[in-house]
């Protein structure tokens, strides 16, 4: 044995060993199955700093732009999803959000009508291992209070004036409008969650939008 | 600890800038000792004299992939978080061709260019300005092609996934590949290997 071994070249050593490691290889399964730990301190981490948080007007700032590389989540039933949706969400309710086919890389981010249903869908995908996940601040609450029907400032000093315009304008944008004064004392104000049909991001779009974000 | 280290954000866009740059001095050193940076070295592999091309890519290919087998099977690398290069066929095809063109005409591949650069070869810079004209034609083109650079796309794909096989299979596979293409390279090599070809000729 060690005689036939010192009679290989250094190459052919080489080229034994990387067949040997390439036959265990066979019983090799890289890919992570079920089975997950969970970095306790490092999501307390996440958790803490809210990095994990994706704000309403940033949300509408990336669907103005026409951004698609993100994926936005409805996470209540198919009946309210029917009746209004954030313009480019898909709905997935949380009993199928274990299966549902993201992609590892994605960048996720969950809405539901408050924050307590995207909080746990939050932490089963973390479970799951996926990375880019993060919950709408607020939910589908705030996304009403903040682009749809915004309050704005009765006599808004000059530097209210700009961000009053931008707040009128998403909310145009989006069918909402604007409330002032009267509408704000009315507080059973009549809400008509206006009509949104937006044609989804098709998968050639977001592909060329992910190679130029990464990639040699 | 678990990898890509970027991916579980233990450093940040610019720490990345700065590893991606080590990175990229020590792949640049490997070429040049390698002999990489000299454009007889990398053309002698078309005329079938010297395939050491050949068999230094693949051995860093089969190095790779078995290092990242093991690694993500041990658990220290989230496989499915590695970056993948969209696949879209055709374009990569015409891609592919343009690229063994230039190989081929300029004796250098975008990589050992630099590395020859860097050892102060004129054709070396003289490609390197060659690949950023190539790169503002294409910019500047852009709107002709945008149909053709998306068209038969797979997406995120890799030879397991499309093909449905074992993981491990397809590793041994590559193995087993490289290995008689060493073998045969060999064979080519003695075949082809005309003695008047010189290709030491650098220092």
């Amino acid at each position: 044995m060690r005689k036939w071994m010192s009679a290989l070249t250094l190459n052919q050593k080489l080229a034994l060993l990387a067949l040997t490691l390439g036959l265990v290889a066979i019983g090799a399964r890289p890919m992570r199955g079920s089975v997950v730990t969970i970095d306790a301190r490092d999501l307390a981490r996440i958790v803490a700093t809210e990095v994990d948080h994706v704000g309403v007007e940033e949300l509408a700032d990336w669907i103005v732009a026409g951004r698609s590389d993100y994926r936005l989540v409805d996470l209540r039933g198919a009946a309210a999803f029917a009746s209004y949706h954030i313009p480019t969400a898909e709905n997935v309710p949380l009993a199928a959000l274990p299966d549902y086919p993201f992609g590892r890389r994605e960048k996720i981010v969950l809405y539901s009508d408050g924050g307590i249903h995207s909080a746990q869908a939050w932490f089963l995908l973390q479970a799951k291992g996926y990375r880019g996940v993060y919950i709408l601040r607020g939910g589908l609450d705030e996304w009403k209070d903040t682009v749809l029907f915004p309050r704005l400032a009765e006599n808004p000093s000059p530097a209210d004036r700009a961000a009053n315009e931008k707040r009128t304008y998403m909310s145009r944008h989006f069918g909402g409008r604007p409330l002032t004064g009267g509408a704000i004392q009315a507080e059973a104000m009549p809400v008509e969650m206006p009509k949104v049909e937006m044609p989804a991001a098709s998968p050639a779009a977001q592909l060329a939008k992910k190679k130029r974000k990464e990639g040699c | 600890m678990t990898a890509p280290f970027f991916k579980y954000g233990m450093f940040g866009d610019e720490t990345s800038l700065v590893i991606a740059f080590a990175i990229g001095i020590g792949f640049g050193f490997f070429l040049e000792r390698a002999g990489f940076g000299s454009a007889r070295k990398l053309v002698s592999q078309f005329y079938l004299n010297d395939l050491a091309v050949f068999k230094v890519m693949f051995t860093a290919i089969v190095t790779a992939m078995l290092g990242v087998t093991y690694l993500s099977w041990i658990g220290i690398l989230d496989l499915s978080l590695v970056y993948l290069t969209p696949t879209y066929v055709l374009p990569q095809l015409a891609g592919g061709l343009i690229l063994g063109f230039g190989f081929v005409v300029g004796g250098y591949c975008p990589g050992t260019s630099v590395a020859a650069f860097a050892t102060g070869k004129v054709d070396g810079l003289l490609y390197l300005l060659g690949i950023l004209a190539g790169t503002f034609a294409f910019a500047e083109l852009y709107p002709l092609v945008a149909r053709f650079h998306t068209a038969t796309s797979l997406g995120d794909t890799t030879i397991p996934q499309y093909f449905n096989l074992p993981y491990g299979l397809v590793v041994f596979a590559v193995v087993v590949v490289a290995v008689s293409g060493f073998w045969a390279a060999g064979l080519v090599e003695r075949a082809f290997g005309a003695k008047g070809v010189e290709e030491r000729s650098h220092p």
